[in-house]
């Protein structure tokens, strides 16, 4: 008996291991997914270099470092590669650290929104009825609000907030949507027979959306984060570049800002191109790995490619 | 086919005029005198007694004018409305100044009349910003059509140097509204809102259109007494037959306008950055001017742990002036070690002690750490170690043995100012090194304001005085006790009696010498307790386009004030063969 049970949870673990692979599989045919995954990688070691600087020398610190002989806005040199800004702080160091920062609001704040519109999608469409109405008028009523003008007002009203809130703020402005489609799926899955057959069997609400449910929306909400950390990161360069960002944080939105306000637009290309080049690229790079995502996800999508290459 | 060539001949006809009207546009036309003024902001109001943004009264300060102004060269008070110096006599405590035969912008006299009535409805409103400099004149008298007598309740220093230079405002437009003001139940508000579309003045032009969100364009006053008079020995135009006054919301925007010959002068601070660009175009000059500001770190002395001078000298030791002014600023700024500039320099006091000037940032915090550890400071991990090395210390621990709490140093937001928001951060900084909590918050300047001044919800915060007057009575407003109130001037909230009996006996001290002795002597107390500590005074940083007018008026705080406006000639010579007819 025992080994009989053994012996499906095996199969089951190499169904599991068989289906990643495939994915893997799709995932890594389609071109627009490896261009983002190479881009995310990039990214990825450039938030890890960022650590290393300020140990080479204080002045690499991206806030408080700056070179003893560098007073001004100096083009790239041997010293900094990608140039100092006006106070003299290296704009490289920067850059790295800006990604980090960038990695931190845009997956901090997608997980957040993930996880509460994941919730809220289960709940509406689980229990249904006046509950289900509720959350779902009170999704739209967020959904249509202007998120960036929002957290402008209440940075207006509270004094300048700190990342970890904008992150939060940002999370709580980007459920929605998730939360629509959740519940569609979830409202599908619902009269599937496995979930009759649990009920049946005894299972409580938590177990079923849990253990049940859960695990098959799990992928949609994965895409959504994708598309959640993209707009993230650009909410926060925006509420940054506005002047409405951390001041203690080095970000790219911050360096864009810094470059604008100190009148260096057009005098310092080394410096005002580097953040804005990284905003579009890790954006991007988000934006291609959720397109190659959904093909993976929605086979729909991979037949229509598929029938336009046997065409072709 | 007649109809034909009856279309014909009319189509010749509209190109004729077209024609005629295309020359008649040329050269020596209104637009060739047009001055092209940039502002960043849409001026707020018309009306003189809300006015109390820069733009509005950039704009109003070229209707409403005042009976003396302040000369560019030697910053003397010279007589603008009114025809010579005040008489001053003793006895009765007043003055007696003639006007000039001015017009307003109607063509009706400008009489002491207006001056009373000006004097009058301050009084009787007690309108922000103007009553506290009118509050001690006791009464005002017409003593004929051209002669107006003040009669103080005291002497006061401040009545010629900041009184008199105030604008004054016809009667015959401000009458009515302020008795409909008065039938209200908040008069003051109903004064303040009052719509003023076209407001009369004596000044050199009048409000010809204002397109809101748009532009502001103003067309000469034919009446402006000035025209071809000579004042401090410069014959005033003015020469541009109007001004219009385009918004541009950031200042990338009017620079290249500047560079592309689209305006004619932007008002407004440029950024360093900006300079070299303007420098190498051929079409623009970069003027820089010293100014009367003051830029600086305020604390809240009614409460510990800023209640104590000894951290606050510490905190003076620990900022570095001059790395702030060399590579936040530029170099385009002065450092101060007096709330009063140096370039004022009949009142800076010399001689005050300069925290930390000059010293490396190892010795700033050894004499900061030392400062603090005889005022009863304590470290778990102090930032001095035995061997005498600066190393990162723990939190700085209170006389009373608690650990100091974390606080916020309150700047503007960078949008607004990124100097001070980055001097924010800065100083946080620096202050870390001492084991001081700090942590730079910017915010929107109404809401600092408001939690500064009016509910003294702060500890630390960077502000500035952008337009510091040239009298210094500013400093009594600054620190007298008697400002310490919700909304008052005394932002620290700093009680000193010897202060207070300084500030009241300049206050009523003619005598300049005395006075200047008095003032000195506030600076002291004040740079020995640094309720502030004063950080630098930027220098003015304005650029013109050179192709279309010359003869910009330089003086402190720039070129943007009435003796340019006044002065400054079209360069094309249609327009000079114009303003010499």
């Amino acid at each position: 008996m025992q080994s009989k049970t053994e012996t499906g949870k095996h199969e089951r673990h190499s169904y599991r291991a068989k289906l990643l692979i495939d994915a893997w599989r799709l995932f890594h045919d389609n071109l627009i997914g490896r261009i983002g995954v190479c881009l995310l990688i990039v990214f990825g070691l450039m938030a890890l270099l960022s650590y290393i600087p300020p140990h080479v020398d204080p002045m690499y610190h991206p806030m408080t470092g700056v070179d003893p002989e560098i007073s001004y806005a100096s083009p790239p040199s041997t010293r900094h590669w990608l140039g100092t800004d006006n106070i003299g702080r290296d704009i490289l160091s920067q850059l790295l650290t800006g990604a980090r920062v960038a990695f931190l609001v845009g997956i901090s704040s997608a997980f957040i929104s993930i996880v509460i519109g994941t919730l809220i999608g289960i709940v509406a469409a689980y229990w249904g009825k006046m509950l289900d109405g509720l959350l779902m008028r009170f999704a739209d009523m967020v959904m249509v609000m202007p998120s960036l003008l929002v957290i402008l007002l209440l940075s207006v009203l509270f004094g300048q907030l700190s990342i970890w809130t904008i992150v939060i703020l940002i999370a709580l402005f980007r459920w929605p949507a998730v939360a629509r489609v959740i519940r569609s799926q979830t409202l599908s899955l619902k009269q599937r027979p496995f979930i009759d057959m649990a009920r049946v069997a005894g299972a409580s609400h938590l177990r079923i959306i849990f253990r049940h449910i859960l695990p098959n929306v799990l992928p949609m909400a994965l895409l959504y984060m994708t598309f959640r950390i993209t707009s993230a990161i650009i909410v926060e360069a925006a509420l940054s570049f506005l002047g409405f960002g951390d001041p203690n944080t080095v970000s790219w939105g911050m360096m864009l800002q810094w470059v604008w306000k100190t009148g260096h637009m057009f005098q310092a290309p080394y410096w005002l191109l580097p953040p804005g080049l990284c905003i579009s690229f890790m954006t991007l790079s988000f934006y291609m790995m959720g397109r190659a995502m959904e093909e993976v996800l929605d086979p729909r999508l991979r037949r229509v490619r598929n029938a336009k290459h046997a065409a072709a | 086919m007649l109809a034909k060539r009856r279309k014909e001949t009319f189509n010749h006809l509209i190109f004729v005029y077209m024609l005629f009207l295309i020359l008649g546009c040329g050269p020596g036309n209104s637009d060739e005198n047009m001055l092209r003024i940039g502002l960043m902001e849409e001026p707020r109001t018309t009306n003189i007694w809300l006015a109390s943004d820069t733009n509005s009264r950039k704009v109003l300060s070229l209707i409403y004018q005042p009976l003396y102004t302040y000369d560019p060269d030697t910053l003397e008070l010279v007589p603008w409305l009114a025809a010579a110096m005040p008489q001053f006599d003793p006895e009765t405590i007043s003055y007696t100044v003639a006007l000039r035969h001015a017009k307003w912008s109607d063509g009706t006299p400008v009489t002491a009349d207006d001056v009373v009535f000006t004097v009058d409805l301050i009084r009787r409103f007690k309108v922000p910003r103007y009553f506290s400099q009118w509050q001690f004149v006791e009464k005002t008298v017409a003593v004929d059509d051209t002669t107006v007598r003040f009669f103080l309740s005291e002497p006061r220093a401040i009545f010629l140097t900041k009184t008199l230079v105030n604008y004054i405002v016809p009667k015959s437009q401000w009458a009515p509204i302020a008795q409909q003001a008065e039938n209200t139940k908040k008069p003051l508000v109903a004064l303040l809102n009052a719509k003023i579309s076209s407001p009369m003045g004596s000044g050199p032009y009048v409000i010809e259109q204002w397109r809101q969100g748009a532009f502001l364009h103003l067309i000469n006053n034919p009446h402006f007494f000035g025209k071809n008079l000579v004042i401090s020995n410069r014959r005033l135009g003015p020469y541009a037959d109007s001004i219009l006054f385009k918004i541009y919301s950031t200042a990338d925007v009017a620079i290249l306008a500047l560079k592309r010959n689209a305006v004619d002068y932007f008002w407004w601070p440029i950024q360093p950055g900006y300079i070299d660009g303007l420098r190498g175009n051929e079409n623009t000059k970069v003027y820089l001017s010293d100014r009367s500001a003051l830029y600086y770190m305020g604390f809240n002395v009614r409460h510990a742990p800023f209640s104590d001078p000894a951290i606050r000298r510490a905190v003076s030791f620990l900022i570095d002036k001059e790395f702030i002014i060399e590579r936040v600023l530029q170099g385009f700024a002065a450092p101060m070690d007096s709330i009063v500039p140096s370039e004022n320099t009949f009142w800076h006091a010399d001689g005050l002690p300069r925290y930390g000037r000059g010293m490396t940032r190892s010795d700033r915090i050894k004499a900061a750490y030392r400062l603090l550890s005889e005022g009863g400071y304590t470290w778990d991990r102090p930032p001095v170690n035995d061997a005498g090395s600066v190393v990162s210390p723990s939190r700085i621990i209170l006389p009373d043995g608690q650990p100091m709490a974390d606080f916020a140093i309150l700047t503007p937001p960078a949008d607004y100012d990124p100097a001070r928001a980055t001097c924010g951060v800065i100083i946080q900084e620096w202050l870390k090194d001492l084991g001081l909590p700090a942590s730079a918050r910017p915010m929107s300047f109404g809401a600092l304001l408001q939690r500064i001044k009016d509910r003294h919800d702060f500890e630390t915060f960077i502000l500035g005085y952008g337009q510091l007057s040239l009298d210094p009575d500013y400093l009594r407003n600054f620190f007298h006790s008697a400002n310490d109130r919700p909304g008052g001037w005394n932002m620290s909230g700093y009680r000193n009696p010897v202060f207070d009996r300084l500030a009241d006996e300049s206050g009523k001290a003619m005598d300049p010498s005395r006075r200047r002795y008095l003032v000195n002597d506030m600076q002291r107390i004040i740079m020995a307790d640094v309720p502030y500590i004063p950080l630098y005074n930027p220098v003015a940083i304005e650029a013109v386009n050179t192709n279309r007018f010359a003869h910009w008026e330089q003086m402190i705080d720039g070129i943007g004030n009435i003796w340019s406006i006044c002065r400054v000639r079209p360069q094309t010579r249609q327009a000079a063969r114009d303003i010499d007819n």
